[in-house]
């Protein structure tokens, strides 16, 4: 099943008198399951796309189709319920709310989807021991480390069980061994769970794990690589 | 929701703090200046009507035309018998009679010839009947300089003032000269029990007061007063009661031929008390409004810089799934828990502050010497339930009113621009 389909997209920002194209004519789709990541040098356009993905953002020109709805013919609310039910984005810079817990930040999401407190508290409790952090869940995001802080917007973004996590760059603030702990984690999701997963990264401890990989150059899609050995990620 | 905004803004002081001072302010001057303005005007309402207008005054037509010359040829008969039928007519109300007159005090030296003289204003009230409350109307015991109140006939109060001018000493005699009811001349001598200061101007230049029964001898007005006031058993003044207990009345006892005959004015229609109450009442408004104006000023701009700083959570919560719409009700329902606590808060001091100013007023006799208003000297807040909510209307309306407007700045983002703010 195809969740994500894109079709000629262009994005252009204004720029003094003119435009600056940041994303142009990209074509690509994603099936369910996939574990995709976008790399490319910095303004290559990767984090525009994601955001174009995850409809915070609409093309200029072109289609983005997203569980089977067209981005630029959302409403607010739609978009806005789409992303609730079907996204989910972890940052670079976590992102997690500080004047709430660990177990408040994961559960947002399932408090704007009028979800029962017990409802809510078991799906919260799941989600924590998934990523092994559920001995936080009433610390604040200042008393966690920045992996654990990453986990917790993992499990934010799984939370809601989503067909779709974007991840804008999700290890360029953990070393490597929290960054293998956090790939290894989402991978684990991706095949259990199969969520599709798609990243934007300049990281190789990121590209290792990724079963395809789309070269962004200059807001093109460079090259397109699938199938990438899977033995090479077990090492 | 509302548990989840709750706790952001109490653990977030930077959130709330400053906002809830601001409106803690405000709530508290309002509720402070509502206080004092109440119960300065209900002093003033209380002392007229006390002293002059009751809640409401009988007089003959008559005499209402002319009452500032005080002319008794036209005052009210068979008080008596008229009160007796107020008592029953309206048993809510307790009815007293009055005598207001005016002549020369003259103060006599050992051999009986003047030593002094002056002009006098005297009131005549019912201070020997066992039950009368009117020394404690109008607040007489605690007048009192010298001596004390009259305990039969013959003797007076005289003001402290006079007294001092002339060196006259408790237990001396003094002679009032003047006319009766008929405009025959009259003189009666009395002995001065007591002298009295009300702290106030109009009430202390010159007076006497005597016992009702001494002035209706010595005026040759039997049965007769100058007025008849009648005064709510509970409560203070009610404009609603004191309109149809005079209608009432005036429908029953006054006839429009007959310049003799009853007629009833309540407090409001006497001594421009009307433009005092309107202006007691405006002058709260005025207030609530202005606060509500300057308020929401300062929570715009408070709102505007909260919500600079949480460009981030907005982002985040845009990412999330929340509906910009969403985001925005939950900025006013922020702003309006913050202004419910800020409201109590101040409510209860401004309450508290209040209630210490009822209980001890600030005397401005000093500064009143002159004044010829009749006021009183000792300013006091009061406690009215209005009071209770009255700050709710600027802490709520300014900090809602401010946060929509800072709320519509970021409302009017796009979700583009506040997610490209999340340093991501
Ligand atoms: N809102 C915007 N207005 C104008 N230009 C923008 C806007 N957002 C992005 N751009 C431009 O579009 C280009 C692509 O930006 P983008 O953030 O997608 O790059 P990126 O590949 O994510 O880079 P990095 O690796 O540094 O994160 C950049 O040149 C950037 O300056
Ligand atoms: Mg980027």
């Amino acid at each position: 099943m195809e969740v994500i389909k894109i079709n000629n997209l262009v994005k252009r920002f204004p720029m003094g008198k003119g435009y600056f194209t940041a994303l142009n004519k990209i074509n690509l789709s994603f099936e369910k399951g996939e574990f995709a990541g976008f790399v490319g040098p910095s303004g290559s356009g990767k984090t525009t796309l994601l955001n174009i993905i995850g409809s915070l953002d609409t093309p200029s020109d072109g289609s983005v189709i997203v569980m089977g709805k067209s981005v630029s013919d959302l409403t607010y609310k739609q978009s806005a319920r789409l992303r609730n039910k079907h996204i989910g984005f972890i940052f670079q810079t976590y992102n997690l709310l500080p004047v709430y817990t660990v177990f408040e930040n994961v559960e947002f999401s399932l408090l704007l989807q009028n979800i029962s407190a017990s409802e809510r508290k078991k799906a919260v409790m799941e989600a924590l021991e998934w990523l092994d952090i559920a001995d936080k869940a009433k610390s604040k995001p200042n008393m966690l480390s920045g992996g654990e802080c990453q986990r917790v917007a993992i499990a934010r973004a799984m939370v809601k069980k989503p067909e779709i996590i974007l991840a804008d760059e999700p290890t360029a603030n953990l070393d490597s061994e929290n960054s293998h702990r956090i790939l290894q984690t989402m991978k684990k999701l991706n095949e259990e769970l199969k969520v599709s997963f798609l990243f934007a990264t300049h990281d190789e401890k990121v590209m290792k794990y990724l079963d395809r990989i789309i070269a962004l150059v200059d807001g093109r899609v460079a090259s397109d690589e699938k199938n990438i050995s899977k033995l090479e990620i077990k090492v | 929701m509302l548990k989840f905004i709750f706790k952001g803004i109490i653990r977030d002081r930077s959130r709330s703090l400053l906002p809830i001072i601001v409106v803690i302010i405000g709530v508290f001057i309002t509720v402070l200046m509502s206080g004092w303005i109440k119960g300065i005007f209900s002093d003033l309402i209380d002392v007229n009507a006390n002293f002059t207008t009751g809640h409401v005054k009988i007089m003959t037509s008559a005499y209402a035309e002319n009452e500032a010359q005080i002319p008794n040829d036209l005052a009210l008969l068979d008080v008596d018998e008229l009160i007796k039928k107020l008592n029953s007519d309206y048993p809510h109300m307790e009815w007293v009679k009055r005598i207001n007159f005016g002549g020369l005090l003259d103060i006599p030296d050992k051999n009986g010839e003047t030593r002094a003289q002056g002009p006098a204003v005297g009131r005549a009230v019912d201070l020997l009947s066992p039950h009368s409350k009117e020394a404690e109307r109008m607040n007489i015991l605690k007048s009192i300089v010298k001596g004390s109140l009259p305990t039969k006939q013959g003797e007076a109060l005289i003001s402290n003032d006079f007294a001092e001018k002339f060196g006259l000493k408790v237990g001396e005699k003094v002679t009032l000269f003047g006319s009766t009811m008929y405009g025959s001349m009259m003189f009666k001598t009395f002995t001065v029990c007591g002298t009295i200061s009300f702290g106030s101007a109009i009430l202390d230049r010159g007076a006497i007061i005597i016992d009702i029964s001494d002035a209706q001898i010595a005026l040759d007005m039997n049965d007769g007063a100058s007025e008849i006031l009648g005064f709510f058993n509970e409560g203070g003044y009610n404009d609603v009661m004191a309109d149809s207990v005079k209608a009432s009345f005036n429908a029953k006892y006054s006839s429009a031929d007959d310049e003799f005959s009853p007629q009833m004015f309540k407090l409001r229609d006497q001594n421009g008390l009307d433009r005092y109450i309107s202006l007691a009442d405006s002058v709260s408004g005025l207030m609530v409004f202005v606060l509500i104006i300057a308020m929401s000023i300062v929570l715009w701009n408070t709102g505007l810089l909260g919500g600079l700083r949480r460009y981030n959570e907005y982002g985040i919560r845009l990412a999330l799934g929340e509906e910009k719409s969403h985001i925005y009700k939950t900025i006013i329902y922020e702003a309006i828990l913050i202004g419910l606590i800020g409201s109590i808060i101040g409510t209860a001091l401004g309450l508290a502050s209040v209630y210490y100013l009822q209980e001890n007023g600030i005397d401005f006799s000093g500064l009143m010497k002159n004044v010829t208003m009749m006021m009183p000297g000792v300013y006091r807040a009061k406690v009215t339930p209005d009071l209770f909510y009255i700050g709710f209307i600027p802490g709520l309306v300014a900090m809602t009113l401010g946060n929509a407007l800072a709320g519509f700045t970021i409302y009017k983002r796009k979700t583009a621009k506040l997610i490209k703010e999340l340093d991501v």
